[in-house]
């Protein structure tokens, strides 16, 4: 574990997310991908074995065709602040919550692959490495320099694109700024949504968009009464579109969003 | 051919014959060893796990045979703390049982993990908020206490005690078989619990999640006193068998009413504890999380039947069985109640690990369904095929049964 | 002093236990960890310099700009130029992804050139008076275009060919003009137009979208109309009479039919939303070039050589309508791509051409430019050898030198005057006539694009329509055929992240339909089936979608699904 300093501004790094701008296009699931290298899908890869950090879910307000309206919702680490459920569970300390930032980080070098973490996560942001990586010949060129590949048998997930996050330290070390203070950057999803519905800040910064969404009246998160504390607000001026933060519905009332 | 290193005084049958027993099963173990060396070379995707399920039949598998290895350290409780002699009759078999559920389940772990070579990293990087650090001290060190308690019965063989060291070394170990009993009693307190631990601290699955107390949630007594209810049913079961295969009386009839009578106080106390939880989650810990218990149980197969099967179906009836002297005293009945008892704690642990993950958390989730492939359940039967070769090849050349010499008089 | 077994074996025990309170042991144990930390084939990521290299994205007409962060040469990541004032930096999926394709393991490298040349020329000569050599151009209006227009007109019975388009061409769209869009399921947020523009200009305009399903532009516009197939050009005349009092009002459709796009004639779109597009100057010596002509124009078995460029991707015109335009005895079918997927599966001989961003190309402006573009895709990635230049192989059989046809274009849009240079790497915008020729092609082939000046006085613009052939009724298949949105072929591995570790996009090996549908013909979600239409069938996988229709099956817009249902708007589904 990272052990807080005290004279660290601390920052919360979050996101706020709105739904009514998603157009659902997959755009920062690929940046996702290319930043991180996270590798092409194996041969026998599904929607439930592949390695999707940050993954965009169709929903839906339950009704039959044609009052059927439905919506897109980007899922990616919550990096739940309060008693963070997988750093908890880890055997091995490989997940820890950086106090100066907020951001729940994996060490996948340190991963025994238990998956405990996985079952832990009710937000399934968690994935597992079920095949070796393996790009096409030549592809491994294209590879981002910052980020170490994963090997099987480990899990990995969002961490806020953390290679963005020291070039931006070191960007600051070389202009001179104080190391204590915290850093913007933009990682690569809010970077690459062409309709810019996602935005990422500090939430301690009051002058950030998500800081400031985090207030408005059609903001939500997630799970909000798991009392996880997360750092990703959705918004939506819909009701139906609001009513994801909670439980599911029991099934076969017609109600539930059933589909992602 | 083998008669020198069977003992006095007991018959076995002939060599060929068993060989011919342990044949099936050595090509079961073989086939189990194939499909496991699968899972390490070719990696997890050989399963049917995947993100959603990340638990399968493996760890469903190892919670349950340690629930019914519980056998081990309870009765060595029992017979060596609480002084209940008459359980000296079943201790050695509850020992060997002991020792196969958790190698096996052992064995099993590590190939459930991504990187088995990195499974020192627990003992070397702790997390102490984690239940499964402390799953895997305590099983490892238990693991070690039950080989060290296995080890007289080993060397008590009628060749092997024929090397003065090994007869003096047995002699010396079992002066301190008290304190292995004590040690072996408070590892078990503490994995058996903390296995149940393992799913009542997920906040994020608040089909699982318990309240309890100080950094236990209610699951960890639970498990330990359904652990502790099923061992004494599960040595009786064995036993029933083993007498069943082998043709011989090994133990006093009283020594099943004993274990049935145990096993029912027990159970009726943990059916006692575990209505009581089901109440406070359904109406308090559950809504409070925003989940309110009623949709767990609308998605199908898993209906409200599973919830009054476990409790009801497979814990009260066995224990009410269990408990009517009358009905002990019959051996139908209590190899009955006996294996619903086993059965019992085994839904538990199905409802604890399956049920947990096939539920949505999210309102956009589907209910999911999970079937084990053939490389998970070769693994699985390369345990019971190494239990039973382990366990044959004990009560053929070890004395399991201190009271069968004593039997065959009559 | 003599020292004996017994002292050896004391003092290596004495090592031993003293070296364990070292902690050179306890490290030793830690590096065991490296055994799994590596594994055979795991990547050596590069180092080098970072830099910055611009291109524009040939993907699709939309050329949206691109900057890529470059490990020395070769592009890592690839980003939107963030300035660009009409793109807006803002790149699509299959653009984040572009610097993959050279590593496709399904892209070609190597052709039967020589045979290929061999067979044109034979054919060429061997031509009869009533048959042509027809060049197949699926984006027109590139300076390679051109060099085919003037190849056609060498030869004697030399034929251009180009999918029709009524939008696009010489009328263009101008979003930002429209007060209202009726878009007949056109996918205005999913691959129309260039999406920086499309999502810049929203605001601005009222979106009503009408189509079967709930697309994704669909869930995004003021208004989704869900209409049965069939009934669409009803729908749109309705709500083109009830808005066009409030301002122009843009009517689109996705197939281009005339007859619904034929509404913007009496919905003050024309002259606003819809301009005339003045295309970007050509060399005078050019003006020797066959004009453009359209596949169903011509007469049935006429043509004798085929050659179709698909190295650029654009309208994938169905197999059908082309093979009956072939004469019966060997005909002679080149095709020029980097995929063996699209016409390569019907042709005679495929030859491999360079990818994005391996090319360099013009990319023709979009449909929603309102004037004209000159932007080049510059090669970024050094192309294998082995591969082939469509426009100089097509040039050489017409004794036409095609070799410098860039640079000869930029020249004769310099030597015009007119409108602006954006520059990538600085975010300038420099009047043309303020730039020398040579640096306006050197800023070109360093990422920079130039657009026309809007004309004083603007032409009004002519919407091609052409008259709707009637299809035969299929009533008795029960499924109406919708089509997915767009998707390159091959695009980067790593899109399997939409198409198979998620369910966000269809992928090309499924289809789409409704549970009670699916149910009727017995396929469970991820079953085998087969799609059959009057043109053939095809092996697919079904996907279950609740949002969809019943009566209604969702294909993917590839090659091998458009050529089934390209032309057949019905289909069935048989459990395999």
């Amino acid at each position: 574990m990272i052990g807080p300093n005290k004279n660290v501004k601390a920052a919360r790094y979050g996101m706020t997310i709105d739904v009514d701008r998603c157009s659902g296009c997959g755009a920062c699931m690929v940046a996702c991908a290319v930043e991180n290298n996270v590798p092409p899908a194996h041969a026998n890869a599904t929607d439930r074995t592949g390695l999707t950090w940050i993954r965009v879910y169709k929903i839906d307000n339950g009704l039959p065709y044609p009052e059927t309206r439905s919506a897109y919702v980007p899922v990616m680490c919550q990096h739940c602040g309060n008693e963070t459920p997988c750093a908890h569970v880890c055997p091995q300390q490989a997940v820890d919550v950086d106090p100066a930032t907020g951001v729940v980080g994996e060490m996948p070098q340190r991963c025994l692959g238990c998956r405990y973490c996985i079952a832990a996560c009710p937000y399934h942001a968690r994935y597992f490495n079920w095949w070796d990586p393996a790009w096409p010949a030549g592809m491994e060129k294209a590879l981002n320099p910052d980020v170490t590949p994963r090997m099987r048998g480990v899990v990995e997930k969002c961490n806020f694109c953390h290679g963005r996050w020291h070039a931006a330290k070191q960007q600051a070390a070389a202009d001179g700024k104080p190391d204590t203070e915290p850093v913007s950057y933009t990682p690569a999803c809010a970077e690459a949504c062409p309709t810019k519905a996602i935005h990422f800040g500090d939430l301690n910064d009051p002058a950030s968009l998500p800081a400031q969404a985090a207030k408005q009246g059609e903001s939500f998160r997630m799970l909000e009464k798991l009392n996880t504390d997360t750092k990703i607000y959705y918004r939506s001026k819909r009701d139906w579109v609001r009513r994801i933060a909670d439980a599911p519905h029991p099934a076969g009332t017609g109600k539930e969003n059933q589909r992602g | 051919m083998d008669r020198e290193f069977i003992a006095r005084g007991v018959k076995r049958c002939s060599t060929g014959k068993f060989l011919l027993w342990i044949l099936p099963w050595a090509a079961l173990l073989a086939f189990g060893l194939y499909s496991a060396g699968l899972c390490l070379i070719k990696g997890l995707n050989q399963t049917n796990m995947d993100n959603r399920f990340a638990f399968g039949l493996w760890i469903f598998l190892d919670l349950t045979v340690i629930a019914l290895g519980a056998g081990a350290f309870f009765t060595g409780f029992l017979l060596y703390i609480l002084k209940i002699k008459d359980l000296r009759a079943v201790i050695n078999s509850a020992v060997v049982i002991g020792l196969v559920c958790y190698s096996g389940a052992v064995c099993v772990l590590g190939v459930d993990v991504g990187q088995p070579l990195r499974a020192w990293f627990t003992f070397w990087y702790p997390n102490v908020h984690s239940m499964l650090t402390e799953v895997t001290f305590c099983i490892t060190c238990y693991l070690t206490v039950l080989t060290i308690e296995y080890l007289p019965i080993v060397l008590k063989n009628r060749k092997l005690r024929q090397i003065p060291s090994f007869l003096v070394f047995e002699f010396e170990l079992h002066k301190l078989i008290y304190v292995l009993a004590g040690v072996g009693t408070f590892l078990s307190f503490f994995h058996q619990g903390s296995l149940g631990g393992l799913y009542g601290v997920l906040r994020g699955r608040p089909f699982a999640f318990r309240e309890g107390f100080a950094v236990w949630p209610s699951t960890f007594f639970l498990f330990i006193i359904s652990a502790a209810a099923v061992g004494p049913s599960f040595v009786l079961l064995t036993t029933w068998l083993v007498e069943k295969i082998s043709r011989k009386k090994l133990v006093k009839p009283e020594v099943f009413s004993l274990l049935g009578r145990i096993s029912g106080l027990l159970l009726s106390v943990y059916v006692l504890a575990k209505t009581v939880d089901t109440l406070i989650w359904i109406n308090r810990t559950s809504p409070e999380s925003g989940f309110p218990a009623a949709q767990y149980y609308s998605w199908q197969p898993f209906g409200t039947w599973i919830l009054f099967a476990e409790i009801v179906l497979f814990g009260l009836v066995p224990a009410l069985m269990l408990l009517a002297p009358q009905l002990r005293a019959r051996t139908g009945w209590l190899v009955t109640a006996a294996m619903m008892a086993c059965c019992g704690v085994a839904l538990n642990r199905f409802v604890m690990t399956v049920q947990t993950l096939a539920l949505p958390t999210l309102s956009f989730d589907r209910f999911l369904s999970y079937f084990p492939s053939w490389q998970e359940t070769g693994t699985f039967l390369a345990v019971v095929a190494f239990g039973v070769l382990v366990y044959s090849i004990s009560f053929r050349y070890f004395q399991l049964f201190p009271s069968e010499r004593e039997l065959r008089r009559f | 002093m003599t020292s004996t077994r017994r002292d050896l074996i004391k003092f290596g025990g004495g090592a031993a236990v003293g070296a364990l309170l070292t902690p050179a042991p306890w490290r030793l144990v830690t590096d065991t960890a490296l055994w799994s930390e590596t594994w055979p084939g795991v990547p050596r990521v590069a180092r080098g310099e970072i830099r910055a290299r611009y291109t524009n994205c040939s993907l699709c007409p939309a050329g949206c700009p691109v900057r890529a962060r470059c490990l020395g040469d070769q592009p890592v990541a690839l980003f939107g130029v963030a300035d660009h004032p009409f793109s807006h930096g803002t790149l699509c999926p299959f653009g984040l992804a572009g610097h993959h394709l050279p590593y496709h393991p399904q892209r070609l490298k190597q052709g039967p050139v020589e045979q290929a040349k061999a067979a044109v020329a034979e054919a060429i000569a061997r031509c009869g008076a009533e048959e042509r050599i027809a060049i197949l151009d699926l984006r027109p209006g590139r300076t390679a275009s051109w060099t085919y227009r003037r190849a056609a007109k060498q030869w004697k019975s030399g034929t251009y060919l180009a999918p029709h388009r009524i939008l696009g061409g010489d009328a263009a769209v101008n979003l930002a003009a429209a007060k209202n869009v009726i878009s007949v399921g056109a996918p205005l947020f999913d691959g129309w137009g260039t999406p920086g523009n499309v999502i810049a200009a929203r605001d601005k305009f009222r979106l009503i979208q009408i189509e079967a399903t709930e697309s994704r532009t669909a869930s995004l516009a003021d208004t989704w109309v869900p209409v049965q197939p069939g009934d669409e050009l009803q729908t749109a005349r309705k709500f083109a009479q009830d808005l066009a009092a409030q301002g122009p009002t843009l009517v689109l459709d996705a197939g281009e039919r005339s007859e619904i796009l034929a509404l913007n004639q009496t919905t003050g779109a024309l002259g606003t939303a819809i301009v005339s597009r003045r295309e970007a100057p050509v060399p005078d010596s050019w003006n020797q070039a066959a004009p453009e002509s359209q596949l169903d124009a011509l007469p049935d078995r006429s043509i004798r050589v085929l050659l179709i460029d698909e190295s650029a991707a654009g309208s994938y015109i169905p197999w059908s309508r082309i093979e009956k335009k072939l004469v019966a005895d060997n005909p002679v079918v080149v095709v020029f791509g980097s995929s063996a997927d699209g016409y390569g599966r019907h042709a005679g001989f495929v030859l491999p051409t360079a990818v994005y961003p391996e090319a360099v190309d013009d990319i023709p402006p979009a449909v929603d430019s309102p004037v004209a573009m000159f932007r080049l895709s510059t090669s970024l990635v050094a192309a294998p050898a082995g591969l082939v230049n469509p426009a100089q192989f097509i040039a050489g059989f017409a004794g036409i030198d095609a070799a410098n046809s860039l640079r000869e274009r930029a020249d004769a849009i310099h030597k015009a005057g007119r409108g602006n240079l954006f520059t990538y790497a600085d975010a300038k915008s420099t009047p043309l006539k303020d730039v020398k020729a040579d640096d306006f092609w050197k800023a070109l082939n360093d990422g920079a694009s130039w657009a026309d000046e809007a004309p004083v006085r603007p032409a009004a613009p002519i919407l091609a329509l052409v008259a709707s052939t009637a299809n035969a009724t299929e009533d008795d298949l029960p499924l109406a055929v919708l089509m997915a949105e767009a998707q390159p072929t091959p695009g980067s591995p790593i899109l399997t992240k939409l198409y198979q570790e998620s369910n966000l996009r269809l992928a090309a090996n499924r289809i789409a339909l409704h549970p009670s549908a699916a149910k009727s013909c017995g396929i469970a979600d991820g079953g085998r089936a087969m799609l059959q239409t009057r043109c053939g069938k095809l092996e697919v996988q079904v996907t279950l979608d609740e949002g969809l229709p019943p009566g209604v099956v969702r294909v993917p817009a590839v090659p091998c699904t458009l050529d089934l249902c390209g032309t057949s708007p019905r289909a069935k589904v048989v459990r395999i």
